[in-house]
Parts: structure tokens; sequence; C-alpha cells
């Protein structure tokens, strides 16, 4: 018997208790898995909840747009939906965030501070140089379309890419490469389609960065001993 | 094939879980004792004891800051106490295939 339950009472058997190599194994691979995920800040069930509200908020819009002609943008209603939803993820993000690292002190939280504040102003430059663009006459189609649909995940994105894979953390910095990707081949689709395919593909996306990480958590098979 | 490779002080149950959480923290990292203790189920006496043992090795970094009721213990794994999981997980595994 290894289930999670009696572990403890493993835990605290005598010094002396003779351990078996493949109970040690599984063990060994059980306590990690278990602490990866205690300790992970972007669980698969965070990915796969981002991922519903990614494909309502852009569904949302892409439904306030679609049919436009001439195209003038998403409606104020689309984007209380929009702003409301996100502002719900963050708060369910940083929940999920403090309790995963409750009593856990980063060496590097000075750096990953930093790097917040980075994002921070990069997101809010995109918006910025999108009303520049506004101001510059450039016509509704790029300036509450293409754009805002797609530059935030391609510049985003980037720095995310290269951020993680600084950090050595390949899925995520593939996942944002792929964002970037996606978000410029869906520029393509038009001004009110891009909110479509963003959404769908995100989502996708994101989908697949859940289950591939929980099946990442499903550990090395060398060291299960369950469902023999 | 026996178990004289496996590093004694890691192939006991309870330090064996203390090695293997303190190793899901990314390098330098470090957790307080009430959350390991949480984490792991062990009474505090007994988390100290398998701690000491552990720091004793060079595998742990113990550190207590403040006192009283608002002290604080942390713990992280060092260089030599990772180094020394990843050696009896290799040995771990060439047990196993010569099972």
């Amino acid at each position: 018997m290894n289930g999670e339950d009696d572990a403890p009472e493993i835990a605290t058997s005598a010094e002396g208790h003779v351990l078996d190599p493949t109970t040690a194994a599984a063990l060994l691979d059980q306590t990690r898995r278990r602490a990866q995920r205690q300790f992970d800040t972007r669980p698969p069930l965070l990915m796969l909840l981002a991922a519903v509200l990614v494909l309502v908020c852009y569904g949302d819009i892409w439904l306030s747009v679609r049919g436009q002609d001439p195209y003038t943008g998403p409606s104020g209603t689309a984007l209380v939906v929009l702003y409301t939803i996100l502002f719900s993820l963050v708060a369910v993000v940083v929940v999920v965030r403090s309790r995963a690292t409750s009593g856990v002190r980063r060496r590097s939280s000075r750096q990953q501070r930093a790097a917040g504040i980075t994002f921070a102003t990069i997101w809010v430059s995109v918006y910025v140089f999108d009303g520049a663009l506004y101001n510059a006459g450039v016509g509704p189609a790029i300036v509450f379309g293409i754009y805002p649909a797609a530059a935030p995940l391609i510049i985003v994105g980037g720095a995310a890419a290269a951020y993680e894979a600084a950090q050595e953390h390949w899925g995520w910095s593939a996942l944002s490469l792929a964002v970037v990707a996606l978000a410029a081949l869906a520029a393509y689709a038009g001004p009110a389609n891009v909110w479509g395919v963003v959404g769908i593909g995100l989502s996708l996306l994101l989908l697949t960065r859940a289950a591939a990480q929980a099946w990442h958590w499903q550990g090395p098979a060398w060291a299960r001993t369950d469902g023999h | 094939m026996g178990t004289e490779q496996l590093d004694p002080l890691i192939h006991a149950p309870a330090r064996l879980r203390i090695v293997a959480t303190l190793a899901a923290l990314p390098d330098g990292d470090t957790v307080s004792f009430t959350r390991l203790q949480d984490m792991l189920g062990l009474t505090p006496g007994n988390l100290i004891t398998h701690l000491r043992k552990l720091e004793d090795a060079g595998y742990i970094d113990t550190e207590k800051t403040g006192s009283g009721p608002a002290s604080l213990t942390t713990a992280a794994l060092t260089h030599k106490g990772r180094t020394a999981l990843d050696t009896y997980t290799a040995a771990l595994r060439d047990l196993i295939a010569g099972l």
C-alpha cells in the first residue's frame, strides 16, 4: 500500500526500517509529485479555467463585432464583460499563487518583482501605442480590431517566451512562442474574425498546456507502483 | 543486489520525503518549518530530528529568524543535498533495473 493517506505512517516508522528499492522509488516519486503540485503556482486547473475564460472573453467580443460593415469595434457591454472576467481571473491567480507560495521564500523574489513590473509596463505600453495610432488617424479596423486582438499577445508573448527560456521553463517558453505565432497568423483573419481565431486558438493552447502539465505530474514510469 | 550503494542518510522514509519535498523548490528557495510539517504530516519533534541529521551532513540549510512566537525557521536543500538526491535517484534506478 502506497496510497497518499498512509504516507505519514511510512515516514514516521522506525529509523532502522528496511526500505526496499521499489518502495523507496514509489515514495520518492509520490513525494516529489505531491510537492510539485503543492508548490506549483500555475496548476492545470488554473490553465483550464483560463482556457474557458479566454474563450468567453474573445468570443464575447467576436459576437459583438461580427458582421460590422464598416468595422467600428467591440461594444461597451462586450468590453465590460471582458474586463470583469479579466479581473476575476487575476484575483483567482493571486489566490492560487499565495496558497502555493505560503511559507516559501524565493531567493529570486526581487528578480520576479522586476519581471512583473517589466511585463506590466510592456502590456500598458502596447495599449498606449494603440492610442498613438488612433491619434494619428489610423482606422478602427486596426485600432479597435487587429491591433488590440493580436499585438498584446505578440509583444507580451515574445517577452514571456524569452523570460521563460532564461529560466529554463521550456514548456512555458514553447507555449508563449505558440501564442506569438497564433496571434500573428490570426491577424490575417481581419478585424472582426481575429477575435474569434485568437479566442479559439489561445483556448486550445491553454488546454494543451494543462493536459501536458497533468501528464507530467504522473511521474516517471520506473517509480510507479500503481496500476500494476 | 543490495541497497548498500544507496546513501543511508537519504534512504530512510522520513528523510527521503523531506529531501524530495525540498528538491521540488527552485535552487536557493526556502520553505518554513510549519509549511514543511504540514506537507509531510510529521510531528515537530520528528521533523526537527531528521532536519538536524540532514543539516549535519550538509544536505540542507536551516535558518531561524526572530524570537519567541514570531520566530520563523526555514529550510532549504543545499547544492550538496541536491547532488546527493540525484546520485541516490540514479542508484535507485540502477537497482530497480537490475531486479
